[in-house]
C-alpha cells in the first residue's frame, strides 16, 4: 500500500502529464477544426513535429528487453497476434502520456497484457493477482 | 476496381507514375504521416502485394491485398522553405491512399 505522501505525489504527476501546451479543456460543447484535427492524429505519427535536438543513445538491450521482445514473438507464434500491424497498433494506441512516457518495450509489455485480456486469454483480476504476486516476491530478495 | 483470382486489387501504378497521396481523415490509426497527405510525388518502386494497415492492424486477415509502393517526394513539397533543391524524401503506400496526378 502507498503512504498517504507516495498517493499524493502520484496524483501529482497525473495532473502534471497534461499536454505541453496547455489549453483548458473539460469536454467542451464545440472544438474548432484545427484542434480536432490535433485530436484525431495518432500520437506514433510524430514526423513532422517541432522539436529541440535531442542526445542520440547508443545503448544496448537490457534483459528485461530482450524478455519482452521474445515473449511478445512467442505470443505470435501462438496466435495471439499474428498481424505485425495489429501488434504495431497495440504498442501506439496508447495515450499520448504513456506513449511518450514509456520505454519502447515498456510498450510492448503494455501491448502484450492489454491484448491478453482483450482476447480474454487472460482476466484482469488474474492479471492483477499475478502481477501482485510477482511484486511481493521481488521485493522479497 | 478489378480484382484477380487471388483476392487482391489490380495495381494502378508503375514506376516513374505521379500520384498524390489522398487527404483522408485519421481515425484511430495510421500508417499514412500526416505531412504526405495531399502531396504530389513519383512512384520509385512497386514492392510487394498485403494487407492494408487499416485491415491487419484489426486482424481482418480476408481482406483483399493490394499493391504497394514505395512513393518519392521532394523534400520542398513537403515543407514550405526546405533549403535544398535535390533532397528528396521516400515513404510507402498500399494502392487505395494513391490517386493518379495528370499531366
Amino acid at each position: 500500500m502507498p503512504s498517504r505522501d507516495e498517493l499524493g505525489e502520484y496524483y501529482k504527476i497525473g495532473t502534471q502529464l497534461a499536454p505541453v501546451v496547455h489549453q483548458r479543456d473539460d469536454w467542451p460543447y464545440e472544438v474548432g477544426h484545427p484542434q480536432y484535427v490535433a485530436y484525431m492524429a495518432p500520437p506514433h505519427d510524430v514526423g513532422g513535429q517541432a522539436d529541440v535536438p535531442v542526445c542520440y543513445e547508443e545503448k544496448e538491450e537490457e534483459l528485461w528487453e530482450l524478455n519482452a521482445y521474445v515473449t511478445c514473438e512467442v505470443l505470435g507464434w501462438r496466435g495471439v497476434w499474428n498481424a505485425e500491424e495489429r501488434r504495431r497498433r497495440g504498442n501506439n494506441d496508447l495515450g499520448l502520456s504513456l506513449y511518450y512516457g514509456f520505454p519502447y518495450y515498456g510498450r510492448w509489455v503494455w501491448a502484450a497484457a492489454r491484448m491478453l485480456v482483450d482476447k480474454n486469454l487472460v482476466s484482469l483480476a488474474e492479471l492483477l493477482e499475478k502481477t501482485a504476486e510477482v511484486k511481493a516476491r521481488n521485493e522479497q530478495r | 476496381m478489378n480484382s484477380d483470382s487471388t483476392g487482391s486489387r489490380g495495381a494502378r501504378f508503375n514506376v516513374g507514375d505521379r500520384v498524390r497521396v489522398k487527404d483522408l481523415p485519421n481515425l484511430f490509426y495510421t500508417r499514412t504521416q500526416m505531412y504526405v497527405r495531399g502531396v504530389s510525388g513519383t512512384v520509385a518502386a512497386r514492392t510487394y502485394e498485403d494487407l492494408i494497415p487499416e485491415d491487419e492492424a484489426w486482424n481482418r486477415d480476408d481482406a483483399e491485398r493490394e499493391q504497394f509502393y514505395i512513393v518519392r517526394f521532394r523534400q520542398k513539397d513537403l515543407w514550405e522553405g526546405y533549403p535544398f533543391e535535390l533532397d528528396t524524401l521516400q515513404t510507402e503506400f498500399p494502392d487505395r491512399w494513391l490517386e493518379p496526378v495528370s499531366g
